[in-house]
């Protein structure tokens, strides 16, 4: 009876949506403040809104105690309420973004209020991106989460998503900008996701190699499954050559075409990379621990049900 | 003050998980979770020179606990006196702090959906007995006492002969301590 995982599928999922979800308002953030831009993001802040609000949904359906789930937001200290509350915000917020673009918007016109909700969408974008790594890698027991790479990595990886995301729907309604004006802005996101993909890969290499030959013997053995063991495929197929490498090919070769192949191969990567480190929860192992726990019967043992 | 703290004679425990049985039986734990078990470490080595050692496992109701830190409801808690508790009114069973916990101690309960542990059987230690685990190890495996009182047992013993934490390098200061050395003087 190994330790099963205690987090699983739902969390995976939903660090995958938030990601996105962070990253896609800090593009469009970015976006409107610095080019003046917000409008061809502006369908973009409503999906990741969407995004946020599925993931935290997500989190809420994981609980064991789902009904109870107001009082994470309850005590001040843990990170996880810290990530509870900007969640609640973010949502918040990136519709309140998306509502100043429709014609309708009673509040259409107030530019410098849209700049500023653009601004705190920025910051709890990136806040969104980086606690969840922040939360994994504060709990020592799990030594492969146990870095200050993960939070940057999730980092990296949430706002190269969030590029992808936007780049697959930069221009749609409400934005009023021909598609054939949109050239100039997809090559834009192009190098922008590149930079970031490059950057990426690299940290997926370097975290991975950290963990196989300068850590402890636990940390070595998960990040051998990864480079040679069960989650090979998953490693070399998944992140690094479907998620990484093939959509970093895809925008250095064809400029013009095949941008939105790649938009989508890059959320891929970013799905196999939430669930590969979601999924390499081990502890060190106390001794005769795993000699215990193998000859315990399973959770399905004839006689766990004779009681009931 | 007290500081509640439990030593492991790992010389005197002959692997009857008694103490196992004790605990779920007492605290009607499910049948399938486990505060206590006992780890078989061994054997090592190579005949003659071989060795095993058992070790009685619980909550180290840590000096620096991790489950505690992460809990968002405020649920896990840990008292003046040492022991670290769940709230089962107030946990929402996030897990955050079975994650957290290095020594396997949190036990997620499928039926409430909250998380459980071993609360040093606070009720009865702060009434002056012993947890049920401490009280039928026939062989005084395990010592329960308080660490702030010079003339306990567990003092005297902790502050005089060689004992080990499980994974110090981690950080949390756990207050179970292992005589693991025959003769306890390592």
């Amino acid at each position: 009876m190994k330790e099963k995982h205690n987090w699983g599928w739902p969390i995976a999922s939903y660090l995958f949506l938030g990601g996105l979800g962070g990253g896609m308002i800090v593009v469009a953030g970015l976006a409107d403040l610095a080019f003046g831009e917000g409008e061809l993001f502006s369908l973009g802040n409503l999906i990741a809104g969407i995004a946020i609000a599925i993931g935290s949904a997500l989190l809420i359906f994981e609980l064991g105690r789902p009904f109870q789930f107001w009082r994470v937001l309850s005590r001040q200290k843990a990170i996880m309420t810290a990530g509870a509350w900007m969640l609640s915000l973010t949502i918040v917020t990136s519709f309140a973004y998306f509502s100043f673009w429709p014609d309708f918007s009673p509040w259409h016109q107030l530019i410098g209020l849209r700049h500023l909700v653009a601004g705190i969408n920025i910051v709890l974008g990136v806040g969104v991106c980086i606690y969840t790594g922040i939360l994994l890698g504060s709990l020592r027991a799990r030594v492969f989460w146990n870095t200050p790479l993960l939070p940057v990595l999730f980092l990296v990886s949430g706002i190269s998503t969030g590029v992808a995301a936007q780049s697959l729907l930069a221009g749609s309604w409400p934005c009023h900008v021909a598609a054939g004006e949109l050239g100039a802005l997809h090559a834009a996101l192009r190098s922008c996701d590149l930079a970031l993909l490059v950057f990426e890969l690299i940290l997926v290499f370097v975290y991975v190699g950290m963990m196989r030959f300068s850590a402890g013997p636990v940390t070595a053995r998960i990040a051998a499954q990864w480079l040679t063991g069960p989650k090979r495929w998953l490693f070399w197929g998944g992140l690094v050559g479907l998620g990484l490498a093939l959509p970093t090919i895809l925008y250095v070769l064809s400029p013009a075409a095949g941008g939105e192949t790649a938009a989508l191969l890059v959320l891929i990567g970013g799905v196999v990379l939430r669930f590969l480190v979601v999924y390499s929860d081990e502890r060190i192992p106390l001794p005769g621990e795993s000699e215990y726990y193998s000859r315990l019967p399973g959770p399905d043992a004839p006689f766990l049900k004779a009681w009931e | 003050m007290a500081r509640f703290v439990m030593i492991m004679d790992t010389r005197r425990c002959i692997g009857c998980h008694s103490c196992t049985v004790a605990c779920k039986v007492n605290n009607e734990l499910p049948v399938d979770m486990i505060y206590n078990p006992v780890f078989t470490h061994g054997p090592n080595g190579v005949f003659p020179h071989v060795s095993m050692t058992y070790y009685p496992l619980i909550c180290m109701h840590c000096e620096n606990p991790p489950c505690v830190g992460c809990c968002p409801s405020g649920a896990s808690q840990q008292e003046a006196d040492g022991i670290v508790w769940v709230d089962q009114n107030t946990c929402i069973g996030c897990k955050a702090c079975i994650q957290a916990c290095p020594y396997r101690a949190r036990h997620e309960n499928p039926k409430t959906g909250t998380v459980q542990k071993c609360d040093f059987c606070k009720e009865r230690v702060r009434e002056g007995l012993e947890p049920f685990c401490v009280e039928t190890c026939h062989q005084r495996a395990r010592i329960f006492g308080d660490l702030d009182d010079p003339e306990s047992e567990v003092s005297q013993m902790v502050n005089s002969m060689h004992t080990l934490q499980l994974l110090p390098e981690i950080g949390t200061d756990p207050q179970v301590y292992y005589i693991v050395t025959p003769g306890g003087q390592g």
